[in-house]
C-alpha cells in the first residue's frame, strides 16, 4: 500500500504519447535519460509545457523532475476537464502539439473541457489549427463522440518565431466508452477544400498560394475550394507568416489533409533546429501552393482512411474502444504510427493486426480494444 | 393416419368436485359477472384526458421494463453454469450436491470439497460449489454465482445467512436465485405445513420478486432426496439462464477448481515459510484475459501472473470431445478438489491421483507430498519409492530438458537476445510435446528402471547455452544439476537442407519423427519460396530478419499443436506478410510481455555501447535516425511525417497512377480499392491446389479467388453481401436469442410487449439489432486470425481452461488452504489496481441495529476485493458542499469518503463491521455504490472561531483570542464575524501598534493574534465574537486487505479496532468532557444601577417626567410616632365588639367539627354499600358464567 509501481522507460522519445497514455491507462511512469547525452540535456520547454497542461486538466497527479531535467516521476491523476481554462503553450513547439493529446484527455475527463491555448497556431513542425478543426476533429465522429461539443475556435493567429495566437478548444466527455470502427473503405476523392492564413503579410499572398494550388489540382478534380482567412492587427499575431491547409474529402467521408506553414525561423535556431523548407527568406507563395498540393496528391496516393499525419490518434482511439474489433486502413505506416502502435502495446496490451494490402498498397489494421472507459465521470 | 383421426375420441370430463373445479367456477363466474362486458357504456372513455393520462401510464411501464441491451461478447464453447448452493449449517447443502450430481453422472460422491464440474446436457455443463459457512466464503460464492440455490430449514424457517447472503448478491449483481426448501418432512400437521411453506414463499417473494421460484424437497429416502424431486430440480437447474451482469461481463474471472504448488521442493525444504510459486487452474469466464493481466486472489491479494496459459479441457462437452478410442470414457465430471478425477493433465506433467487408502506403501508425511496430491505413479512400490526419492519433481527436470521436434538454425552468435527468445519457445515445444504424447511417457516411465523419467533430447553445443539461460531464468537449480542431467539426453545432430537439425530420438517417437521431419522440409520449402516476395507489401527494410522471423513465427505455430499444424498452413501463409509487418511493429518477440519495451532498448543501447563507445555523440544520433527500426531514444516528437519525398504532380505517369482515387477517374478501379480485404487471397492462388497428406483432403484454391482477378465488378459488391450476411447473421442470432433468453414469464411479458409495440419498440429494436451486428462482426474478424495471433490480439476466450502461475504467494494461503472454500481469481480492468480516494453513496442497513460513526473503520467488498478502510461520512448541502457527518443518517443516504482501490463507478459496495461467525444478528451494516473517484478529498467541516474584544472604538473593536497569528489573520481578512446579540462585522486586518495593539512593558514583542474588525454597530465588552468557517477534513490514507485465505479459517481475521472496541479491550472509559453536559440554563437577575439624572436637567424637566422617589427617611415621621388615647364609651364598645366576634369564632369552630364528624360517618356507610354491592355483583356474574358454560355444554353435546 502506498507504494506505487513506475513503469520505467528511457528517453525523450515519444514523451507526448508515453504522457498520454500513462494518464489514461493511469500508469505510473519513470523517464530517465532525457536528452542526457544531448550538449543542451533535459526537458525541453514544451514538454515542461505539456507537463503543465496535462497538470492544469487534472487532479492530484505528482509530477517530478530532476534538476537537469533528465529523469521525469510522473504519477496520473483524476481528469477533471473543467471550463475557462488557460494555458500559454510557449513558442517551442505549435499547438498541434498540444492539441493532439489534449483531445483525448478532454474525452475522459469528468467535465467537458474548454479551454484556451495561446502560443503558435501554425508552423511547419506540427499540423496546424485548421488541420485540426477540419480534419482532426472529424475522425472522433467515427468512434462515437457526438461533435456538437467539438469545437476549435481560432481567435487570432500566430506564426512562429513571435507566435501570439489564441484558440478555444472545447471537448466533451465520453459518457462511457468509445465505440468500435469498421472504418476501411476510404472511397474516392470527391472534393477539395482548404483554406490558407496569412498574418502580417500582404493579403495578396493568400490569393496567390490558393492559384497555384488550383493549378496542380486542375488536372485531378474541378471541385476545389480554398478559402483564405487573411488577419490583420491584434488577431494576427505577432510575426508574419502564410500556410495553407488542405482537406481532400472522399465519398466516403474520410478527410485528408496537409498543410504548410512559412514563416521567419527563430534567429537562435536557424541552423541548428530548422532543416526542412524554412530558410532564412520564406519561400515564395506560389510554391507553397503547389507543395502544399502535392503533398495533398502524395497522401491520396498512399491511400488509407486518414492521412499520414493521424495515424498515430487514429490507433490510439482504436485501442481506446471497447473491447469490439475495429478494423482500419491507412497508408504507409509512418515511424510515428509505428511508435504509437508499440506504445500502444506497451502501455493498453492492445495488440494489432496488421495485414499489408498488397493489391492497394495499403495496411488494414485490426484490433481488439483496451475496454477503457470514462471512469473518472460521476455518476449523478 | 385418417384412421386415427376419424376414431371416437372419448371426450374430455371435467372434474365436478375439487379444488380445480372450484377455481374454474370462480372464474367462470365473474367473467360471467364482468362489469365491464355487462355494462360497456359505463367504461366507455369520457375524458380524452384521462385517456391520454392512461396510454402514457401505459407506455412509460412498458419503456420502464426495457433495458439496455448490452453487448455479450462470449463466443464458442461457455464455462459451466456455476451453481452456488448456499445455506445455513445443517440444512442439507452438501446432501443436495451429492444428489444433483448422482443425478447427471450416476456416481455417488463420497465428500463435496470445492468446485465440481458435471456434464448436464449436450451443450451444457454445470459446476456445484458448495458456500461456506462463514461471511467471506459467501461474499466470495456471491460474486461467481450464476445461479444461487438458497435452501432453507423449512422447520425452522428463515435464518439469517439466507437474508446476508441475499443482500451480498444483490450487491454484488444480482444472478438468478431460486429457494429450496428441506426439512419439510418435519412436520406431522398438514395444515400447518401449508400455512408454513405458505408464509415462507410470500416472504421469499417479498424478498426477490413476487413468483419467485421456491422448491420444495420433501423428506429424504434412503438418506437421500426423492428422485424424482432431484429430477425436477435440475430441470429447473438445466432451463435457468444467465443474464449479463456488468461488473462480471467486463472483468475475467476463475473459479480456481484445481490448486498446485509448483515451487522447487528444494526451496521450501531450506526455507518452510518461503513464498510459493502456484498454479492456478479453471475455466475463464467473464471476458477475456490478456497475458500478462494483474489478477486478484480473492482473500490473498494482487499478483502478476507469470505464465497464463490454456489448457483442453478437462470436462468437455460430449459434442466438443471427441473420442479417440472406445476406452476413453466419457468424463461426466470433473472435480479434482473432492478427489475425483483420476488424471489431472497440467502443461507440462500429467498427475495420476490415487486415494490414500488404496495406497499403502507411499510415505505420507513426507514433506515433498506438499507439492500436490500425488506426483506419484501408479506402476509399482518400487517405482513410486525411488519417486518419492527424487530431489526434483518432474516439473522442473522437465522445465530443465529441452527438447525440439524441428530443427532450427542456429542462432547467430552475435545476437543474444534471439537466444533467449528461442530458449524460451524450446520451452514451450517441451511442454508441448508432452501434452500430445502423455500416454506415450507414460509408457516410458514404466520401461525405465531407475524411474527417472528419460527425455531423449538433443542439443547442439549452442543451445547448451540457451538451456543455461532458460534455468537461470527459473531460478530453480545450479549448474551442476544440469550437466547430470543432460546425460541422459540422446542427440543426433544432422545436417540437412543447409542447416542444422537437432532429431528427437525415442524408441517410439522415431517414425513420427521422420514423418513431421519431412514435412518440416516441406515447410521450409514453402518458407523459402515466401522469404523471395516478402517485400511486397512491404514498407520498411526487412532486411536479414525477415527470414529468421518467419522462422520463429513457423516454429512457435507449429509448437502450438504438431498434429494440426497443416491445417494452419494454408492460413500461415496467407498471414506470413501480416508476420512480417507486425514482426517489424512489435518486435521480434512477438510473446512479449508490456514492459518489455525497457528491456529491448537495454540491449539495443548495450549493442550499440561496444562499437559506438568513440564516436561522436551528434554523429552516433545521426546514425541511428538513418535506421527506423533500431531504437532511438531521442527523437523529435512530431506526428507529422514530415519526409515526404514530393513528387512532380505534373508527370502524367503519376497522374494516372492516382486518377482512380478521385471521382473523376474509374469507378470500378476504385471500388476494387475500397474493398474490404480480409480475402488477401489472391496469393492463396499461388500455391493452388494441394493434397493434405494425412486426411487425404484435397484443397483446393476456392474459385472465388479466380473470379475476382478476372470479374472487378462482383468485388465491389462483394463487401455490400458481405455486410448483408452479417446482417443475416444478427437477425438469425437476435431471433435465437428472444426464443430461448428468457424465462417464462418473461417470455410472456417480452411477447405482450412487442404485440403492442411492434412499431413504437423501433429503437429498442434498432439497439439490439446494433449490437449484434457488431457481435457478428467481431466473430467475423476474429475468426480469421490463427489461434496464436487471436490469443495475442484478443486474450484468452472465455471458455477456455486456463492455467495461471504466480509466483510469490505467501505460504500461509498453500499452509492454510482449505477446498471447501472457494478460491475466486479476479481480473483488473485498466486502472483499478490504483488507489485513491473513492466516493460512494452508501445507506446503513436497515436490518444493522446502530448508525455507523465517522471514521470507524469498516471492511468493504467491492468489486473482487475485500478490504478495510476509515470511511468519512458526508452529506452534499444545498450549495454543493460535502459537510461532514459524525454518524450516518438513520434512513436516508449518506456520501462515505474513503481510501482505497480504485473500483469503476457504479460498482456496488458491501460494508461490514465484523467477520466472525459467532456474532448475532445481522452483520451487512451498509449498501451502497461507487459514484466516483477523486484524488481530492473536499468534505468540509463547520469550524468556529471564538474570541473576545480586547479594545472597542466606535464601531471597530480589537478581537483577541480568535487567532493566533498575524498570518492566520491575513488568510481570513474579509470574513464575516458576529457577536452572540446579533451584530455583524468583518475582519479587516491584523491590529496595528497604534490601535492600541502595544507592548505592555518595553522588550516585549507586540501580541500576534489581534484582529481589527468593524461592526455594524458598537459592541460591548462582554460581547463573545465568533467566525463561522469551514474547513476541510482529511480523509485517512488507510486500506487494509482482508487476507482471510492467508489464516486458519476457523479464526476470524482481525484488523483495525473500531474506538468503542479499543476502549471495551483496554477497559478505558468514555472520554467526558465537563462542557458538553447540559446544564440547566440558570440566568442571574440582572442587576442595573439607578438613573442618575442630573441635577439640572430634573429641574428642566415637566414635573410628570420628574423622578418622584423620594429617598427613606432617616426619622419616623410625626404622625408614625405619636400615641393614640381611647374614650371610655369607646372602650366599652370596642370591648363588645371584641366579644362579639369571639362568640362568633367559637359558634363557626363548633360547627365545622360537627360537620367533619358527620361526613366521616357518612363514608364509613358508603364504603360499606359499595363492598357489598361488589360482593353481590361478582356473585351474580359468577352465577350467569356458569348458567352460560353450561348452556354452552349443552348444546355443544347435542350438536355432537
Amino acid at each position: 500500500m502506498g507504494k506505487t509501481s513506475y513503469v520505467r522507460l528511457k528517453g525523450s522519445r515519444q514523451f507526448r504519447q508515453r504522457l498520454l497514455l500513462s494518464t489514461l491507462s493511469s500508469t505510473p511512469i519513470l523517464v530517465e535519460d532525457i536528452r542526457s547525452d544531448d550538449t543542451s540535456p533535459g526537458l525541453r520547454p514544451h514538454e515542461v509545457s505539456l507537463l503543465r497542461l496535462i497538470e492544469k486538466v487534472s487532479d492530484d497527479c505528482t509530477v517530478e523532475i530532476n534538476e537537469t531535467g533528465t529523469k521525469l516521476r510522473y504519477k496520473p491523476g483524476v481528469l477533471m476537464g473543467g471550463k475557462y481554462l488557460v494555458h500559454d503553450c510557449g513558442l517551442n513547439r505549435s499547438m498541434g502539439y498540444f492539441l493532439e493529446p489534449l483531445i483525448l484527455i478532454g474525452l475522459f475527463g469528468k467535465k467537458p473541457l474548454s479551454i484556451r491555448l495561446k502560443g503558435i497556431t501554425n508552423d511547419s513542425k506540427d499540423p496546424s489549427v485548421d488541420t485540426f478543426r477540419t480534419t482532426t476533429l472529424h475522425m472522433l465522429k467515427r468512434f462515437g463522440v457526438p461533435l456538437e461539443g467539438l469545437e476549435l475556435k481560432i481567435e487570432s493567429r500566430g506564426a512562429p518565431p513571435l507566435g501570439g495566437g489564441e484558440v478555444v478548444l472545447g471537448v466533451p466527455i465520453v459518457p462511457n466508452s468509445l465505440t468500435a470502427a469498421h472504418w476501411v473503405d476510404e472511397g474516392m476523392v470527391k472534393s477539395i477544400r482548404g483554406v490558407t492564413f496569412s498574418t502580417r503579410v500582404s493579403p495578396q499572398i493568400a490569393n496567390r498560394m490558393i492559384y497555384a494550388a488550383r493549378g496542380v489540382f486542375n488536372r485531378f478534380i474541378p471541385d476545389v475550394h480554398i478559402f483564405t482567412d487573411h488577419r490583420s492587427g491584434p488577431a494576427g499575431g505577432r510575426s508574419p507568416g502564410y500556410g495553407l491547409s488542405l482537406v481532400a474529402e472522399t465519398t466516403s467521408g474520410c478527410l485528408i489533409s496537409t498543410d504548410v506553414a512559412i514563416s521567419y525561423p527563430k534567429a537562435d535556431e536557424t541552423d541548428v533546429m530548422e532543416d526542412s523548407e524554412e530558410k532564412p527568406e520564406m519561400l515564395p507563395p506560389e510554391d507553397v501552393g503547389v507543395q502544399a498540393a502535392s503533398m495533398l496528391l502524395g497522401e491520396i496516393e498512399h491511400g488509407g482512411v486518414v492521412d499520414s499525419t493521424h495515424q498515430g490518434l487514429l490507433f490510439l482511439l482504436c485501442a481506446l474502444c471497447p473491447p469490439d474489433v475495429s478494423k482500419i486502413r491507412v497508408g504507409k505506416l509512418t515511424p510515428y504510427g509505428i511508435e504509437t502502435l508499440r506504445n500502444i502495446r506497451d502501455f493498453l496490451g492492445v495488440k494489432f493486426v496488421i495485414k499489408p494490402d498488397p493489391t492497394t498498397n495499403t495496411v488494414i489494421l485490426k484490433c481488439v480494444g483496451c475496454g477503457l472507459k470514462n471512469l473518472s465521470r460521476k455518476i449523478a | 393416419m385418417t384412421t386415427d383421426q376419424e376414431q371416437a375420441h372419448k371426450s374430455h370430463r371435467s372434474h365436478k368436485s375439487g379444488a380445480s373445479s372450484k377455481k374454474k367456477k370462480k372464474n367462470h363466474g365473474s367473467s360471467e359477472l364482468d362489469a365491464k362486458e355487462r355494462n360497456p357504456k359505463a367504461f366507455a372513455f369520457n375524458s380524452s384526458v384521462k385517456a391520454k393520462r392512461l396510454q402514457s401510464r401505459a407506455a412509460e411501464k412498458e419503456q420502464r421494463r426495457l433495458h439496455v441491451p448490452t453487448i455479450d461478447r462470449s463466443t464458442g464453447e461457455l464455462p459451466p453454469f456455476i451453481v452456488v448452493v448456499q445455506g445455513p449449517p445443517k440444512v442439507g447443502k452438501s446432501l443436495l450436491i451429492k444428489c444433483l450430481v448422482k443425478h447427471y453422472t450416476k456416481h455417488n460422491l463420497s465428500e463435496v470439497r470445492g468446485p465440481i464440474t458435471v456434464v448436464s446436457g449436450k451443450q451444457r455443463r454445470v459446476q456445484f460449489l458448495e458456500c461456506p459457512n462463514d461471511i467471506n466464503g459467501m461474499i466470495d460464492a456471491a460474486k461467481i454465482a450464476d445461479l444461487a440455490l438458497l435452501l432453507v430449514d423449512g422447520s425452522y424457517g428463515f435464518e439469517m445467512e439466507t437474508f446476508e447472503f441475499l443482500n451480498i448478491l444483490q450487491i454484488h449483481g444480482f444472478p438468478k436465485v431460486m429457494g429450496v426448501l428441506t426439512h419439510i418432512d418435519k412436520f406431522k400437521d398438514v395444515k400447518k405445513l401449508r400455512k408454513t411453506k405458505q408464509r415462507l414463499k410470500h416472504r421469499f417473494w417479498s424478498e426477490i420478486k413476487d413468483g419467485a421460484k421456491l422448491f420444495y424437497l420433501s423428506g429424504l429416502v434412503h438418506g437421500k432426496y426423492p428422485k424424482r424431486e432431484t429430477h425436477n430440480l435440475a430441470r429447473f437447474i438445466s432451463v435457468m439462464k444467465t443474464q449479463p451482469l456488468s461488473w462480471r461481463s467486463s472483468h475475467p474471472y476463475i473459479l480456481v477448481d484445481r490448486f498446485e504448488d509448483v515451487t522447487p521442493p528444494g526451496r521450501v525444504h531450506t526455507n518452510n515459510k518461503c513464498d510459493r510459486n502456484i498454479t492456478l487452474y479453471g475455466y475463464l469466464r467473464g471476458s477475456n484475459m490478456k497475458k500478462g493481466t494483474k489478477v486478484h486472489i480473492a482473500g490473498v491479494g494482487d499478483f502478476a501472473s507469470t505464465g497464463i496459459t490454456s489448457l483442453a479441457d478437462p470436462c468437455p462437452l460430449p459434442s466438443a470431445a471427441k473420442k479417440k478410442g472406445l476406452r476413453d470414457k466419457e468424463k461426466l465430471f470433473y472435480a479434482p478438489m473432492s478427489g475425483l478425477g483420476d488424471l489431472l493433465y497440467d502443461k507440462d506433467a500429467v498427475y495420476i491421483n490415487i486415494n490414500d487408502h488404496l495406497v499403502q506403501f507411499s510415505k505420507v508425511d513426507e514433506d515433498t507430498s506438499a507439492s500436490g496430491k500425488g506426483n506419484d505413479r501408479d506402476v509399482g512400490v518400487a517405482l513410486v519409492k525411488t519417486l518419492q526419492n527424487t530431489r526434483y519433481s518432474i516439473d522442473e527436470k522437465l522445465e530443465q530438458s529441452f527438447i525440439n521436434l524441428f530443427g532450427r538454425k542456429p542462432p547467430s552468435a552475435s545476437d543474444d537476445n534471439v537466444d533467449a527468445n528461442e530458449s524460451r519457445y524450446s520451452q514451450r515445444h517441451v511442454s508441448i510435446l508432452d501434452r500430445e504424447d502423455d500416454d506415450r511417457l507414460d509408457d516410458k516411465e514404466v520401461s525405465d528402471d531407475d524411474g527417472k523419467k528419460e527425455l531423449i533430447a538433443e542439443s547442439e553445443s549452442d543451445d547448451s547455452d540457451g538451456d543455461n539461460n532458460c534455468t537461470m531464468d527459473d531460478d530453480h537449480e545450479g549448474d551442476q544439476q544440469i550437466t547430470a542431467f543432460s546425460h541422459d539426453l540422446k542427440e543426433e545432430i544432422e545436417f540437412h537442407n543447409g542447416r542444422f537439425r537437432r532429431r528427437v530420438i525415442s524408441s517410439d517417437y522415431k517414425y513420427n519423427g521422420d514423418l513431421q521431419d519431412s514435412e518440416g522440409d516441406d515447410m521450409q520449402e514453402l518458407d523459402d519460396d515466401d522469404d523471395d516476395d516478402d517485400d511486397l507489401g512491404d514498407h520498411m527494410d526487412v532486411g536479414s530478419e525477415s527470414s529468421e522471423g518467419d522462422e520463429d513465427l513457423n516454429s512457435e505455430d507449429e509448437g502450438e499443436n504438431v498434429s494440426k499444424w497443416k491445417e494452419s498452413l494454408l492460413a500461415k501463409t496467407v498471414s506470413r506478410q501480416n508476420g512480417n509487418l507486425m514482426q517489424l511493429v512489435y518486435g521480434r518477440n512477438v510473446t512479449a510481455s508490456t514492459t518489455t519495451s525497457q528491456e529491448a532498448h537495454d540491449s539495443s543501447e548495450s549493442d550499440d555501447s561496444d562499437e559506438d563507445f568513440f564516436m561522436p555523440k551528434g554523429e552516433r544520433t545521426k546514425k541511428l535516425s538513418d535506421n527506423l527500426d533500431v531504437d532511438i531514444v531521442d527523437t523529435e516528437d512530431s506526428s507529422k511525417f514530415n519526409n515526404i519525398q514530393l513528387k512532380d504532380w505534373s508527370d502524367e505517369d503519376l497522374v494516372k497512377s492516382i486518377r482512380d482515387r478521385f471521382v473523376t477517374g474509374d469507378w470500378s478501379k476504385a471500388a476494387q480499392r475500397g474493398l474490404g480485404t480480409e480475402d488477401v487471397g489472391d496469393n492463396e492462388t499461388v500455391f493452388g491446389d494441394f493434397e493434405d497428406l494425412e486426411t487425404g483432403e484435397v484443397f483446393k484454391g476456392t474459385p472465388e479467388d479466380n473470379d475476382k482477378s478476372s470479374g472487378s465488378f462482383r468485388m465491389g459488391d462483394e463487401q455490400e453481401m458481405e455486410e448483408r450476411r452479417l446482417k443475416k447473421l444478427a437477425l438469425r442470432a437476435k431471433f435465437d436469442d428472444d426464443g430461448s433468453d428468457l424465462s417464462d414469464e418473461e417470455e410472456h411479458n417480452k411477447r405482450k410487449i412487442n404485440q403492442n409495440q411492434t412499431d413504437a419498440g423501433g429503437y429498442f429494436d434498432k439497439l439490439k439489432e446494433e449490437i449484434e451486428l457488431r457481435k457478428q462482426m467481431n466473430i467475423a474478424e476474429l475468426n480469421d486470425l490463427d489461434e496464436a495471433t487471436r490469443v495475442e490480439v484478443e486474450g484468452f476466450r472465455i471458455g477456455t481452461y486456463l492455467r495461471l502461475e504466480i509466483h510469490g504467494i505467501p505460504f500461509e494461503m498453500f499452509e492454510y488452504f482449505d477446498p471447501r472454500h472457494p478460491i475466486l481469481v479476479g481480473g483488473f480492468a485498466l486502472g483499478e489496481e490504483n488507489v485513491g480516494y473513492m466516493q460512494a453513496r452508501l445507506k446503513r442497513h436497515r436490518w444493522h441495529k446502530k448508525v455507523l460513526k465517522t471514521r470507524d473503520p469498516i471492511i468493504i467488498s467491492v468489486g473482487w476485493r475485500r478490504y478495510q478502510t476509515i470511511p468519512i461520512y458526508a452529506i452534499e448541502d444545498r450549495n454543493g458542499r460535502y459537510r461532514m457527518l459524525k454518524y450516518t443518517p438513520e434512513h436516508m443516504h449518506c456520501l462515505a469518503m474513503f481510501w482505497g482501490p480504485l473500483a469503476p463507478p457504479k460498482t456496488g459496495i458491501l460494508a461490514l463491521q465484523t467477520l466472525s461467525n459467532n456474532q448475532t444478528g445481522f452483520r451487512i451494516t451498509a449498501t451502497g455504490a461507487v459514484q466516483e473517484f477523486n484524488h481530492a478529498a473536499q468534505i468540509m467541516k463547520k469550524v468556529k472561531l471564538v474570541g473576545g474584544p480586547l479594545k472597542i472604538f466606535k464601531k471597530t473593536a480589537l478581537i483577541k483570542d480568535m487567532f493566533t497569528s498575524d498570518l492566520e489573520i491575513a488568510k481570513f481578512e474579509g470574513a464575516a464575524i458576529r457577536t452572540v446579540s446579533g451584530i455583524r462585522g468583518q475582519v479587516k486586518k491584523a491590529a496595528k501598534v497604534e490601535l492600541g495593539n502595544q507592548p505592555k512593558k518595553k522588550g516585549e514583542s507586540v501580541k500576534e493574534g489581534i484582529a481589527r474588525c468593524t461592526f455594524e454597530d458598537r459592541i460591548l465588552m462582554s460581547d463573545i465574537v465568533f467566525l463561522r468557517a469551514w474547513t476541510r477534513v482529511e480523509i485517512p490514507r488507510f486500506y487494509n486487505p482482508v487476507t482471510t485465505s492467508l489464516q486458519p479459517r476457523d479464526q476470524t481475521w482481525k484488523g483495525m479496532k473500531t474506538v468503542a472496541e479499543l476502549r471495551r479491550d483496554n477497559n478505558l472509559p468514555v472520554p467526558f468532557n465537563k462542557d458538553s453536559v447540559y446544564k440547566p440554563i440558570e440566568r442571574k437577575p440582572r442587576k442595573f444601577n439607578s438613573l442618575v439624572i442630573p441635577r439640572k436637567l430634573q429641574a428642566a424637566l415637566p414635573f410628570a417626567s420628574k423622578p418622584k422617589d423620594k429617598p427613606a427617611r432617616k426619622r419616623p415621621s410625626l404622625e408614625s410616632r405619636r400615641a393614640v388615647v381611647m374614650e371610655p364609651h369607646e372602650r366599652k364598645v370596642h370591648a363588645l365588639v371584641q366579644h362579639l366576634q369571639q362568640i362568633k369564632n367559637e359558634k363557626m369552630r363548633k360547627r365545622k367539627t360537627k360537620e367533619q364528624e358527620k361526613k366521616k360517618a357518612y363514608e364509613a356507610e358508603k364504603m360499606k354499600q359499595e363492598q357489598l354491592s361488589k360482593k353481590r355483583q361478582r356473585e351474580e356474574r359468577k352465577e350467569r358464567y356458569r348458567r352460560e358454560d353450561k348452556h354452552k355444554r349443552t348444546r355443544r353435546k347435542v350438536e355432537d
